[in-house]
């Protein structure tokens, strides 16, 4: 909301600064957005005089002036303007002085021409969007006064962020009484203006039947209006108050309710049909708005009607059909209380907003709706003329939140801010409206009526905290409270440890891309009101959103994307909805650039298993990987489930090649995750004494046959089966070698095993490890055909 | 010439010899070789004291000591050679190693925090440190929860600030992807109270939240941290000293604070805080916006309608509670201009900022 300086200063004698102002509206809970200053920002603008007027020697558009600004000497001005002339008076902006539109006026030759300073048209001086040619004055207008003294440009005009409880000072009474307050200044009295009222005008005849929701509504006929614009001043000061000048009638509801804050609306009274009714709408009932949206309305929204329909929805907008227009002669004013909540909730069901809505969902002040309805009525009386009718009064706009009272003890008010409350205040708070009696350390306040935020002991405290300045409240660090802290969650910095970036993508992804991943079991979370499609379902695979950011990384010419995130995952359960805890992988391209020890290497499936292994293990947990070719998005034969004791804590895999292509990515990429929630807990590090004799290391190295062992038998059986047949003395065993090709027959592969002996107590023999070798050999030909490599 | 000047002068051309064969021999092999050449078992040394069997009984002694003295000479000369040319070997080898150090150190994947964690992390741990336990809730939340509790009531114009995101309800019931943290106060109220009884409590709850707008300047998800405190005689003057310490921690320098009236629901009274200007010291940026502070979070004295709601006596206790957005504060930290590049997820980003 913008407030014009001038307005306030007609409020209340304020003698301060623009700035002064802003920080004295900041300390009130006024957020100043901004200040304007018209009249600053052409300073070093005066008015000048054109003495003589030269075409320019070597452009036919531009003209030699001279131009007399009340110096000594005229100043030679070269100008691209033409609707100037001798003895013309227009605004001549001098050296060194810096327009609104961010030129500065330098000294300079203009084709071979001294120029001296720049005449200005209206756009120039921010005046205006548009205009043709210079600014001529009045043929009066002093010659070498500023040009902002001189047209009497507004000093400044406050933006203003009102917080929502705040509707009261939705407008210069409010914000003036504020400042009147704070400053110790008088507050100008406003009082409804007496009104001479012609008898022969008929009474608006108005039926109020829903008078929970319209407590208060008044209306006036006023006839022989001749509809014109407004004065030049109430739209130089709409506009600086950032509203647009409509016709007339409106603009001057508008100037009243900028100034009291009552929103009004006048009807066009020949349009009105049979008596006005304020009643709750039908549901279904049509309503075409002022802005051109067609309603169906639902049962309950207030809305205001005549004999044919709605001819407004209470306190929002009007209707298309029934407001004032060009050939408007009679006119109806409402000025009303509509219940906020009432305003609130059909605004928002409508999606719309206009300045009258703002303020009655906020609450307006009851005592303006009659001040309002007089003050306006008088004005267009003066300005347009028209004999005004008596005011047709339904409900006691002095009941509205009338009698509001609260009581306390000062002490509560002083702990909860941690500040003395000095009994000067109260006066600055009486002057904003409250009636405050102190006995003792009783406190008793009666709440003003346009006060609809005040009622508990807490709302008061706020007063006293922003008249006072919360600036005075000390900085007291409170008392521990201790509570044993718990073991944060390092899962996503376990994984960065392992050399993957962090990335944060959005929970919401496309239906489509869920689709890849997840079938449709009706259980996704679909937003009601997404963004776009791209964020319209909550993710149930974390997949999608890292294959965006391998896609995005990819097109930027990075040759490898290691990439990791935690976050969550969401579906509908039978009993409502899951969130289940992720950390999820990806990894494609290169895992290492070429470098001058070794060659670039692209990122496999074990990259990524060994990543994911070694996270666990810090975990104390270890996993086997199962392979399954029916893991949805991935890769048959190139993608496996986690299980981790018995759990199935995640998966992983190589995403299949027209998923990825979907995703613009012709390399392949590998993805994985873990269900943090289903994740056992792992073993704690336990000591256990190193031993102290040593081990022997064995090879072995086996033929099997190829398609056995990727299909059945597997590292894990190979693993498994020389474990159990090295016998008790065995402590280590794993797969050091993978070898097909050249000396290995066709089909089969050879497999090489290293296995490691210890005995805490002694020193092994050769007949230990030769027994171990045997039965490790007997069990790799029973179990899987496998024959020593010789 | 005597049997003994004839082995004497032997001796002594041996010696000459062999002193100059040391001299020239070029590496430690060579020097071996001299070594059992001339003072080997079979050495010439030897050799010539074999011609000592033949002097008379009394000469013996006295060639004897000259054979030791030559011995002696020629041992020392060796030791001599062998030192220095140890040393030319040692210097030889160090110089076939030599490495370019300039060479890049073979690389290991370096991962690195999403800025946005790290701001997460920061901030909790200043908030544990200070006693405050962590706590979290669900995203997907009820209208009660978000609203309700918090003392917004349906018809509230807050509520239609919030911009909230409605997702499948669950039977009648609306749900919504919660527009702040501030749920998780109620969460965690009842939860506490329904173990503890009675304040007090301190809590730091981060946490991600979602408000349907989009634009240079908001994400549709971002991360919150609400901090709340309920006790007895909780007043404004902690709030203000939780915060100033909090700002000082996180930000690493001594900032100050201010305090301005404004409006939440769920705080009365309410504040925006600001801090000094952390780019010019408070003198006036474009950051700024030539003002000296920046806006960094919205805080305030808990409404007795939340404590209300949980079943917390507002007559006896009292609290303060604040929520404040991490990404605000980490691009305020880390000086990045644009809040869309935190959810791009450019790995050039993402290591710059993780270093």
């Amino acid at each position: 909301m913008k407030i014009p300086f001038s307005w306030l200063k007609e409020q209340v004698a304020l003698t301060s600064t623009p700035a002064q102002i802003a920080g004295n509206l900041v300390r009130l809970g006024h957020e100043v957005e901004g200040i304007e200053q018209p009249r600053a920002a052409v300073k070093g603008v005066v008015v000048g005089r054109i003495s003589s007027k030269q075409p320019h020697p070597d452009a036919d558009k531009l003209s030699l002036l001279k131009v007399d600004i009340g110096q000594a000497e005229l100043l030679d001005i070269v100008c691209g303007a033409s609707n100037m002339d001798t003895g013309d008076k227009i605004p001549v902006a001098t050296i060194g002085t810096s327009l609104p539109n961010g030129l500065t006026i330098k000294k300079g030759k203009i084709r071979g021409e001294a120029s001296c300073g720049m005449c200005c048209s209206e756009t120039e001086l921010g005046l205006s969007d548009e205009s043709a040619g210079l600014l001529i004055l009045p043929a009066d207008a002093p010659v070498g006064l500023e040009i902002g003294d001189y047209l009497a440009l507004e000093e400044a005009v406050f933006d203003l962020s009102i917080t929502p409880n705040r509707g009261d000072c939705m407008n210069t009474r409010g914000i003036a009484r504020d400042l009147a307050a704070d400053a110790r200044l008088p507050l100008l009295e406003v009082a409804p203006p007496v009104m001479e009222v012609d008898a022969n005008v008929p009474l608006t005849k108005v039926a109020v039947t829903a008078s929970t929701d319209c407590p208060a509504y008044l209306a006036r006929r006023i006839e022989g209006v001749k509809l014109a614009d407004s004065p030049a001043w109430m739209q130089t000061g709409l506009m600086l108050a950032g509203m647009r000048p409509i016709n007339g009638i409106v603009d001057v509801l508008n100037y009243v309710m900028l100034y009291l804050g009552q929103p009004m609306h006048a009807f066009d009274a020949d349009k009105i049909k049979g008596e006005i009714q304020v009643r709750a709408a039908e549901g279904g009932e049509q309503f075409k708005a002022l802005d051109g949206r067609e309603l169906k309305l639902n049962a309950g929204d207030l809305v205001v009607a005549d004999q044919s329909g709605v001819i407004a929805l209470a306190g929002i907008m009007g209707s298309a059909d029934s407001g004032v227009s060009d050939g408007t002669v009679n006119i109806v004013l409402e000025s009303a209380f509509f219940r906020p909540a009432r305003v609130s909730e059909t605004r928002r069901t409508y999606a719309m907003v206009s300045e009258a809505s703002m303020r009655f969902e906020r609450g307006v002040d009851p005592e303006m709706v009659l001040t309002g309805m007089q003050q306006a009525s008088k004005i267009i009386a003066e300005l347009f003329g028209g004999v005004v009718g008596e005011i047709t009064v339904c409900g006691n706009v002095s009941e509205i939140n009338a009698g509001k009272q609260m009581h306390c003890s000062v002490t509560r008010i002083e702990k909860r801010l941690g500040l003395a409350l000095p009994e000067a205040v109260d006066d600055v708070l009486r002057d904003m409206g409250f009636g405050i009696i102190r006995l003792g350390d009783r406190l008793e306040v009666a709440i003003p009526p346009f006060r609809h935020d005040v009622s508990i002991p807490e709302d008061m405290s706020e007063e006293y905290a922003r008249v006072i300045g919360f600036d005075a409240i000390p900085e007291i660090l409170p008392a521990l409270t201790t509570t044993a802290p718990a073991q944060p969650d390092r899962s996503i910095h376990d994984a960065v440890a392992g050399g993957f970036l962090q990335a944060v993508t959005y929970a919401f992804i496309s239906e489509k891309e869920q689709r890849l991943f997840v079938s449709d079991d009706g259980n996704d979370i679909g937003l009601q009101n997404p963004i776009s499609d791209a964020m319209s379902v909550m993710r149930r695979t974390p997949w999608a959103g890292l294959l965006n950011v391998a896609k995005h990384n990819l097109n930027r010419q990075q040759p490898g994307v290691a990439i990791a995130e935690q976050g969550r995952l969401y579906s509908k359960t039978a009993a409502g909805h899951d969130e289940n805890n992720v950390l999820a992988w990806m990894m494609v391209g290169e895992t290492e650039a070429d470098q001058w020890y070794g060659n670039a290497r692209v990122a496999n499936f074990f990259d990524l298993k060994g990543a994911v292994e070694a996270w666990l293990a810090v975990r104390g947990l270890t996993a086997r990987f199962i392979a399954d070719d029916h893991i949805q998005g991935l890769q048959a034969g190139q993608s496996a489930k986690i299980l981790v004791g018995r759990v199935e804590a995640g998966r992983l895999g190589k995403v299949d090649g027209d998923i990825a292509a979907a995703f613009d990515i012709d390399i392949p990429v590998f993805v994985a995750d873990i269900n943090l929630d289903v994740l056992p807990e792992g073993k704690k590090a336990k000591f256990a004494p190193l031993a102290e004799f040593p081990g022997v290391e064995r090879d072995l190295v086996f033929l099997l046959e190829k398609s056995a062992f990727v299909r059945e038998s597997n590292t894990d059986a190979i693993v498994q089966t020389v474990s159990k047949a090295g016998g008790k003395l065995l402590t280590d065993s794993r797969l050091f070698d993978l070898y097909e090709g050249k000396g290995v027959p066709e089909g089969k592969v050879s497999v090489g095993v290293r296995f490691t002996l210890q005995d805490p107590k002694r020193t092994l023999t050769q007949e230990d490890s030769d027994a171990a070798s045997a039965a490790i050999i007997a069990a790799m030909d029973k179990r899987f055909g496998a024959v020593l490599r010789g | 010439m005597s049997e003994i000047d004839a082995l004497k002068a032997q001796l002594e051309s041996l010696q000459s010899e062999a002193l100059s064969a040391f001299s020239a021999v070029a590496d430690l092999a060579g020097l071996q070789q001299l070594r059992v050449q001339y003072l080997g078992k079979k050495g010439a040394l030897t050799e010539v004291l074999k011609g000592v069997g033949k002097l008379a009984p009394e000469q013996r002694p006295v060639i004897g000591q000259f054979v030791n003295q030559t011995k002696s000479v020629l041992s020392q000369a060796l030791d001599a050679a062998e030192a220095e040319l140890s040393i030319h070997a040692k210097v030889a080898r160090i110089e076939a190693e030599r490495i370019d150090v300039s060479l890049p150190g073979r690389a290991s994947a370096k991962g690195a925090l999403h800025p946005v964690q790290r701001g997460l992390d920061e901030i909790t741990a200043i908030f544990s440190q200070m006693g405050f336990a962590v706590a979290e809730g669900p995203e997907i939340e009820n209208e009660f929860n978000n609203f309700d509790a918090l003392n917004i009531p349906p018809e509230h114009p807050a509520r239609a600030m919030h911009d909230t995101f409605f997702v499948n309800p669950i039977g009648d019931e609306p749900m919504l992807l919660r527009t702040h943290t501030s749920p998780v106060q109620i969460r965690a109220m009842k939860r506490f109270l329904a173990e503890e009884g009675e304040p007090p409590l301190a809590v730091v709850a981060p946490g991600r939240v979602y408000r349907c707008d989009y634009d240079v300047t908001h994400s549709p998800m971002f991360h919150q941290v609400e901090v709340f405190k309920v006790d007895r005689d909780v007043s404004m003057a902690h709030l203000k000293g939780v915060l100033k310490h909090f700002l000082s921690t996180y930000f690493e320098k001594d900032v100050s604070i201010r305090l301005r009236p404004h409006y939440f629901p769920f705080t009365e009274p309410s504040a925006e805080v600001d801090i000094g200007c952390v780019f010019c010291a408070g003198k006036g940026c474009r950051i700024c916006k030539n003002s000296g502070w920046i806006e960094v979070l919205g805080s305030g004295m808990i409404h007795p309608n939340v404590l209300k709601s949980v079943g917390i006596d507002s007559e006896e206790f009292s609290g303060f509670a604040f929520g404040l957005g991490v990404e605000r504060l980490v691009m305020l930290k880390q000086g990045i201009p644009d809040l869309r590049m935190f959810f791009e997820n450019d790995v050039r980003f993402l290591r710059r900022m993780g270093s």
